[in-house]
């Protein structure tokens, strides 16, 4: 599994030197992942297949705009991801303008180049977002993971859990809220 | 000062991409004045990252590759058209800036509702008849008390607003459900232009002014 420091060096290379070589690994990590998150939310096998290609391909293209002091790259791919699965469910009103909107652009660039003060201050954070997911109760991770990959992610969960839907957003709330408590004591 | 925030489980929605694309758009219309929840929608994004770094991976087509790197030599969007024109907008007061995240909607004139009151219809272009629009309240005026059927989401800005629950000012952000019966005033102090949002309200052209009728109770 490659580091989130390979990841971002791949994508910079996308970026800089359009290197197919960094394309071709950055596409064996996430292009299947992408795939299954897609599936998870309903997207048939095929459907799913086509718009995990059209990460990339957008990956491709938008790798200038990456910034990994504002994001890591997996947060990045998962922007990009989830923007293509809105997308399609969208074209049922099909549209002219299919270009990425701007304010979906999960990046812009900045003009000052990343420092190594700053990589390592975003990889701290990512890290500290891992390491707190990773602390939650299981049923918190549990509301919280249904809420990214589930078509209907409240009535899922309510169901899962066996609880009303009225009682869903409460949990929503205490997940949120438990994680942001473990990002606060795991910064100071 | 910005005082009143989406909660957690509006951003979370937004992060995972669950949110109808009116309410996506009167919440980004609130990030795009307030660092605040920038950084909270950031995390959540962030969880969403971890989540896809931690999911089994799917199999691809055996050519899936391939295919890809065939379609990075094509020209980009060389058959799409450019975004179009910015539309004739509705006046807002000096000084206001018009958010971002209407940059792709058609945003009809203000249209007038009562007196001192007016509204715009806002077009969404994958989801026009989602029900969202403009309101603008003139200074010191009062509507009527009211209740909200569906889920109401209000983003201000500019100018103040009272509703017995709290002050709302430029960059505040209200989420209203049936449980909510407040009776808004405006402040003294100028006009009050909110950008707002009903919950799965489709809605025909022609049926807005009474939406919007109902929703303030006229």
């Amino acid at each position: 599994m490659p580091t989130s420091d390979d990841l971002n060096r791949w994508i910079i290379a996308v970026a800089r030197d359009a290197d197919r070589q960094a394309f071709a690994a950055l596409f064996k990590h996430f292009a299947p992942r992408v795939k299954s998150y897609l599936m998870r939310c309903g997207a048939a096998p095929a459907v799913a297949e086509e718009l995990a290609q059209e990460a990339m391909v957008v990956l491709w293209r938008k790798a200038a705009l990456f910034d990994p002091r504002r994001a890591a790259a997996s947060t990045w791919v998962f922007a990009i991801a989830r923007h293509l699965r809105v997308d399609a469910l969208r074209r049922a009103v099909p549209m002219a303008d299919e270009e990425l909107a701007p304010d979906e652009v999960p990046q812009d660039p900045t003009d000052a180049p990343a420092t190594p003060d700053d990589l390592a201050q975003a990889a701290e954070s990512e890290r500290g977002v891992r390491r707190a997911l990773a602390e939650l109760p299981p049923e918190q991770a549990l509301v919280l993971r249904l809420s990214f990959f589930e078509e209907h992610p409240h009535a899922r969960i309510a169901e899962q859990l066996g609880v009303p839907l009225g009682t869903v957003k409460s949990r929503i709330r205490l997940a949120v809220g438990h994680l942001r408590r473990l990002l606060e004591s795991n910064e100071s | 000062m910005i005082s009143h925030h989406p909660d957690d489980d509006l951003l979370l929605a937004l992060a995972a991409g669950g949110q109808e694309p009116g309410a996506a758009l009167v919440l980004r219309a609130h990030l795009e004045t307030c660092p605040h929840c920038r950084a909270r929608l950031g995390v959540l994004e962030a969880v969403g990252g971890a989540l896809l770094d931690a999911v089994e991976p799917a199999l691809l087509e055996p050519e899936a590759l391939a295919r890809t790197l065939a379609r990075l030599d094509r020209p980009e969007a060389a058959d799409r058209p450019a975004l179009r024109p910015a539309r004739r907008r509705p006046e807002l007061p000096e000084g206001v800036a018009w958010p971002a995240s209407l940059r792709e909607c058609a945003v009809s004139g203000w249209r007038w509702m009562g007196p001192g009151m007016a509204y715009s219809r806002v077009r969404l272009p994958h989801d026009p008849a989602a029900a969202l629009f403009l309101l603008r309240i003139g200074a010191g005026r009062e509507l009527p008390r009211h209740t909200h059927g569906r889920l109401e989401f209000t983003q201000v800005l500019c100018g103040e607003f009272d509703d017995g629950r709290g002050v709302f000012g430029p960059g505040d952000f209200d989420a209203a459900d049936g449980d909510v019966r407040h009776q808004p005033a405006v402040r003294a102090s100028g006009v009050c232009v909110c950008l707002a949002y009903v919950s799965d309200g489709l809605v025909f052209e022609g049926r807005v002014a009474s939406l919007i009728g109902g929703l303030i109770g006229m």
